[in-house]
């Protein structure tokens, strides 16, 4: 054997060995170094009386055992075990549910897999949740983990892998999204503020570690990064601790309805939720504001807005309106972009270049999926019948379009076709167990944050010791805190460094 | 700084006169050719033999190779790990400045063993006379003296990708076409060098040496479309030792007992009594005044090419941060030289300014100007068209290293220089190429970080760039990169390959020595009474365990276990690192496997991100277009590259992989 990989494995074996001494008791899965226990909720939102959390990776035996209370075996491998759902931390019993226990590696990822079956409620999922990312080295999954595991451990087969990509797409979309929500307020400001000072005093370090001694440095640099890392570790231990911390969940599919003014928004907003919740009117420009409304369709839940229509206008609140409508549609999980079929051109082979430029207007940051949105034609009960079914085959023959509902919001024509079309969405969105889930973005952002607080730690404990393990703990910190609000690199640790000091050497 | 020697100059020659063998060395194909003999040549040519091959260094005048052009000190933070990896590589500078060195000093003592940078002021002509002993003696190489003038191109070997196939070079003045299978260019900052002082610019890449031939950057620009850019650097006045007046300075002294930069030395060349100290003083407002004044006749200043941001002229500092003292650091430049270099002062106003300058400061109030300062521009080839072997993409054979690759610095240079010699020789040999990881070494770092995001500034090291700092440290240099460079690189001797190996065991031993001593708290403190071990402590404690204690020494215990403990004595330091660094290191292994897993994965070169086998957003398909990553790692990298992005490209990769292997 190789000199390298002798020294090497010497020093894996004795971590092994050490892992293995502190959890003599739960059963080690093979893989060389540590690899970190995720959880999830893995099945859907909206109508379910049923929800399934699944906790994949070493520690997952140790946290059936302590969530589900049994003291010491575990139950038998792929058999259905009535317990009550407790918090391991204040022993409230958070539920009643069926458990299951996957060793490694006969599972869906290969490693040891634990599966909660619990009642659907927001609340037992949260709690439920909560209780695992309390466990130690228990982490929320990022998207597509589960399947990404899977993928490694040869788990999927060449079909499956294809998937992969777009459902990992998708998930991470859904996050974006759902993340910006609610980063979009005070608390996206807070958490953003948090990061660039802990990214400065992480320059500071930085700066006196690179440079100092010679160089450049004023003595007080780490004084002030003293006074700064407690400040910032007290405050986000505040945010933690303090129950009326979030912003209003508003759980659902958001669904906006987009378009140019007076082409019936509102009125098919009202049909939706079935009673006149938005005023409609023939004149152009009446809806100005965001009209919100929580709906459930087909059994899921959507918030459902109704938006200002896009048009460049002098008026200064309907300006404003236009902006408010256009990050609308940023946010949206699906978005129903309307079309006055009146103003469509006369010459059928026309229509759909201007569907075309119509979309790219209503939706210009093209980051919306082909699948996130439907064209609705709507007014058709104006057209000559022959018209619309020359309408109609132009548009069978072009795909890259949007799928495409002709209706009538007046005569109710077509209505019938729209609705099924959205429910599949809705079904196929809330079947992704992450999107439009408020509670488990702020469950992720909240491993996060504890996770910042204890690497915070090591800086103290190393602070006069060895500066260089006391400043990996504001970089795993920082690194924490970036899977927030967004990754910061060594350029720009650099950047603040050559901003704040004269380098001399 | 100007790091690395110009080579490219016409010659002083009539035609090239062979400095050591070879009257026909025109006429004999070499495996691998360098051209230029600074910092970055001389490793890449003694790294091409030591792999084995048979090779040519091309230097302008071999009495220059290895002359510090710059500053005569090297290492420091960052650059020290630099150092020690090209030493643990078996490369020439670790021993050149042990034997150079003339003041040593661990910079960093007190802020931890990750971060501490191993420094040296060197005398200049100790280190010359050092690298061309080693050089000129090295089996296998051979040195002449001369100029390229081009480089031979011909079409490209389809088997491989690549749109060239370098096949040797072309000499100046008519001079002969040399043929060989590698050619490594260092040429430092002389293509299309510039130099500026005052108003007046005039072409070259080193005050008092002939500019560099066109040929060469046409060869680069024209036959081969590379796309270059321009960098600009400076150097300091020189000032005649006599004339300062050191009273006024604050003495620095070396570090009492010298630390050898090598692994395989265990005393410095210079005796611990014979070290000369260095010198700081502080700039003065009439220092700012000077700059402000010299304004409108320094052209350097002016021009918007980019200079470094951590090494700034004096000009730049007093123009970003005004009204401040800023440090003036005296070196000596070698132990019977008159000169003083005055390290933070580097200046490109016209020479009787600099003199006025220099006066404002009060030690300096009497000096003399030996050589006056002077800025530099040149061309540097956008590092993103290597690979992270150092080959250029599109041409076949041809390797960049050094300050052509947009990099500042001697260490920088010559991990480079190595890393190209390597690849160069196994090229040549037929041998697949290979690539550090980020994982594994901070020159992994420097080149992923060239090869990948390229340069807007002179790229130089600092330790805050290596995301796995806590577990590349410079102490364990050797155990990360000695085995590797005998068993699969090839480019270590078997003398310090047995050294490392005997390090390795005696690290090892020692570790599970100390672990199989375990004893419970009062027994601890009964044998070390000053350590505090908490009372709340009841487990065992191992002897392991002790040494995260900051006050508990590895003698110390050996001194309580010495039957045990006393024949690892000599490791005492580097057992006390691992012990304390271990559970820091694990911590990163998770994350270091996942990175060298995604760096062994490779994307085709010529692969088209435009094709539709691989569905991947417009945006991602043209930042993976520009920027040809060689390994998913490296394109996970980019900015702009989503998770969704590589998990396609992975697909991609594995199905491939998988088609090959079944063919």
């Amino acid at each position: 054997m190789s000199l390298s990989r002798c020294w090497r494995r010497a020093l894996r074996m004795t971590a092994v060995r050490l892992r293995v001494r502190v959890r003599c008791d739960s059963s080690v899965s093979s893989a060389a170094g540590p690899v970190d226990t995720i959880y999830a909720l893995s099945s859907g939102q909206g109508r379910c009386g049923v929800a399934v959390v699944r906790v994949s990776g070493p520690a997952a035996g140790g946290a059936l055992r302590s969530v589900a209370g049994l003291s010491r075996a575990l139950p038998a491998p792929r058999t259905a075990l009535l317990r009550s759902i407790l918090n391991p931390q204040t022993n409230e019993v958070l539920d009643r549910g069926l458990v299951l226990w996957f060793p490694g590696p006969h599972s869906f990822t290969g490693e040891d897999i634990a599966e909660f079956h619990i009642h659907g409620g927001p609340a037992v999922i949260n709690g439920v949740l909560q209780a695992l990312g309390s466990l130690p080295g228990l982490r929320p999954a990022e998207a597509g983990e589960f399947t990404q595991r899977a993928f490694h451990a040869g788990k999927l087969d060449l079909t499956e892998v294809e998937g992969l990509g777009d459902l990992i797409h998708a998930e991470t979309e859904a996050q974006r999204r759902q993340a910006l929500r609610q980063m979009a307020g005070d608390l996206g400001q807070l958490y953003n503020d948090w990061s660039q000072r802990l990214k400065r005093c992480l320059a500071h370090v930085e700066a006196f570690i690179d440079f100092s001694e010679g160089d450049l440095i004023e003595d007080g640099v780490l004084n002030q990064v003293d006074l700064d890392v407690p400040q910032l570790q007290m405050e986000i231990e505040n945010h933690l601790c303090d129950e009326r911390r979030g912003e209003r969940l508003r759980s659902g599919v958001q669904v906006v309805i987009a378009g140019s003014t007076n082409v019936g928004k509102s009125s098919l907003f009202n049909i939706l939720c079935q009673r006149p919740a938005a005023i409609v009117s023939p004149i152009a420009g009446t809806t100005r504001d965001i009209v919100e409304t929580s709906l459930d369709i087909g059994g899921f839940p959507v918030l459902l807005s109704d938006t200002a229509g896009l048009r460049d206008t002098g008026d200064c609140v309907e300006k404003e309106g236009v902006r408010r409508a256009r990050h609308m549609v940023e946010l949206a999980d699906v978005t129903l972009v309307l079309v006055d079929s009146t103003q469509l051109p006369q010459e059928p082979p026309m229509v759909s270049g201007f569907l075309r430029e119509y979309l790219m207007n209503v939706l210009p940051s093209g980051n919306n999926y082909k699948q996130q949105r439907l064209l609705i034609l709507n007014k058709i009960d104006l057209l000559p019948k022959e018209h619309i079914s020359a309408i109609q085959n132009v548009l069978t023959q072009t795909s890259d379009l949007a799928p495409v509902c002709i209706l009538s919001c007046h005569s109710r024509e077509g209505l019938e076709r729209f609705l099924t079309l959205l429910q599949d969405r809705l079904k196929t969105l809330c079947g992704d167990p992450l999107a439009g889930s408020p509670s488990l973005t702020q469950t992720r952002h909240r491993a996060h944050l504890q996770n910042c607080v204890e690497a915070l730690n090591q800086y103290y404990q190393y602070r006069n010791v060895d500066l260089a393990l006391a400043a990996e703990g504001l970089r795993l910190g920082l690194s924490s805190l970036g899977r927030i609000t967004g990754k910061v690199g060594a350029e720009e640790i650099l950047d603040v460094i050559f901003r704040d000091f004269c380098i001399g050497k | 700084m100007l790091p690395v020697r110009r080579l490219l100059a016409q010659p002083r020659f009539p035609s090239f006169s062979p400095a050591r063998s070879s009257s026909n060395s025109s006429h004999k194909r070499y495996d691998v050719i360098v051209v230029g003999g600074g910092h970055a040549g001389t490793e890449a040519a003694a790294a091409a033999t030591r792999i084995g091959a048979e090779t040519l260094l091309i230097t302008q005048k071999i009495q220059t190779i290895g002359a510090l052009s710059c500053n005569p000190s090297m290492g420091g933070i960052g650059k020290g790990h630099l150092v020690k990896e090209v030493d643990a590589l078996d490369g020439l500078m670790g021993r050149a400045g042990d034997y150079a060195g003339v003041h040593f000093s661990i910079l960093n003592r007190r802020k931890g063993p990750a971060v501490w940078g191993p420094r040296a002021q060197l005398d200049r002509s100790r280190y010359k006379e050092f690298i061309q002993s080693e050089l000129l003696n090295m089996p296998r190489l051979t040195v002449i003296e001369g100029s390229v003038e081009g480089l031979l191109v011909s079409a490209a070997d389809p088997e491989q990708p690549g749109k060239h196939r370098v096949t040797g070079v072309r000499m100046a003045d008519g001079g002969d076409k040399i043929l060989c299978s590698s050619v490594v260019l260092t040429t430092g900052t002389f293509l299309s060098g510039s130099l500026f002082m005052g108003r007046t610019t005039s072409p070259g890449g080193r005050m008092g040496e002939a500019p560099s031939c066109a040929g060469l950057s046409h060869s680069l620009k024209e036959v081969l479309g590379l796309k270059l850019g321009r960098l600009k650097t400076g150097t300091p006045p020189r000032i005649i030792r006599e004339t300062v007046n050191f009273s006024l300075t604050q003495l620095q002294l070396p570090d009492p007992q010298p630390t050898p930069f090598s692994f395989i030395n265990t005393h410095t060349h210079c005796k611990p009594e014979e070290q000369i100290p260095c010198h700081l003083t502080v700039t003065t407002p009439g220092v700012d005044r000077v700059v402000r004044e010299s304004l409108p006749v320094n052209s350097h200043v002016q021009q918007d090419t980019k200079g470094p941001r951590y090494c700034p002229s004096i000009e730049s500092r007093v123009l970003r941060f005004p009204g401040r003292q800023h440090q003036v650091w005296l070196e000596p430049e070698g132990l019977n030289s008159d000169l003083i270099y005055p390290q933070g002062l580097s200046m490109t106003m016209p020479p009787e300014m600099q003199l006025r300058l220099i006066r404002e400061i009060p030690a300096l109030s009497q000096a003399e100007i030996h050589t006056p300062g002077y800025g530099v521009q040149y061309d540097f080839v956008c590092p993103t068209q290597l690979f992270p072997w150092l080959q250029l993409k599109s041409v076949q054979g041809l390797f960049l290293a050094g300050q052509i690759n947009g990099t500042t610095g001697y260490e920088e240079a010559a991990a480079q220089g190595l890393w190209a010699g390597v690849n160069a020789g196994r090229t040549a040999l037929s041998l697949p190429p290979l690539s550090l990881s980020r994982t594994e070494s901070y020159i992994g770092v420097l080149i992923d970080d060239l090869v990948v995001h390229g340069v807007t500034e002179p790229y130089r090291m600092f330790t805050s760039r290596a995301e796995f700092r806590t577990s590349l440290r410079p102490d364990n240099a050797d155990l990360r990169l000695t085995p590797k460079g005998r068993e699969e690189i090839g480019c270590v001797s078997q003398h310090r390959y047995q050294e490392a190996v005997r390090v390795q065991q005696g690290l090892t031993e020692a570790l599970s020595t100390l672990n199989s001593i375990s004893l419970s708290p009062p027994c601890w403190r009964e044998k070390l009474s000053d350590v505090g071990i908490s009372e709340n402590k009841s487990t065992l404690i191992s002897g392991e365990e002790m040494l995260l204690y900051t006050d508990v020494s590895f003698s110390m215990l050996a001194s309580t276990f010495p039957d045990l403990l006393s024949p690892y004595l000599e490791f005492a330091e580097r057992i006390k690192i691992e012990a304390v660094y271990r559970p820091h290191c694990e911590k990163q292994q998770r994350e270091m496997e996942r990175m060298r897993e995604e760096e062994s994965l490779s994307l085709p070169p010529d692969f088209d991100y435009f094709s539709q086998q691989v569905s991947l957003s417009n945006e991602v398909r043209e930042i993976l277009d520009r920027a040809r990553p060689s390994t998913l790692g490296a394109a996970m990298r980019l900015k702009g590259v989503t998770p969704a992005a590589t998990v396609h490209l992975l697909n991609y990769v594995t199905k491939t992989d998988r088609k090959t292997r079944g063919k």
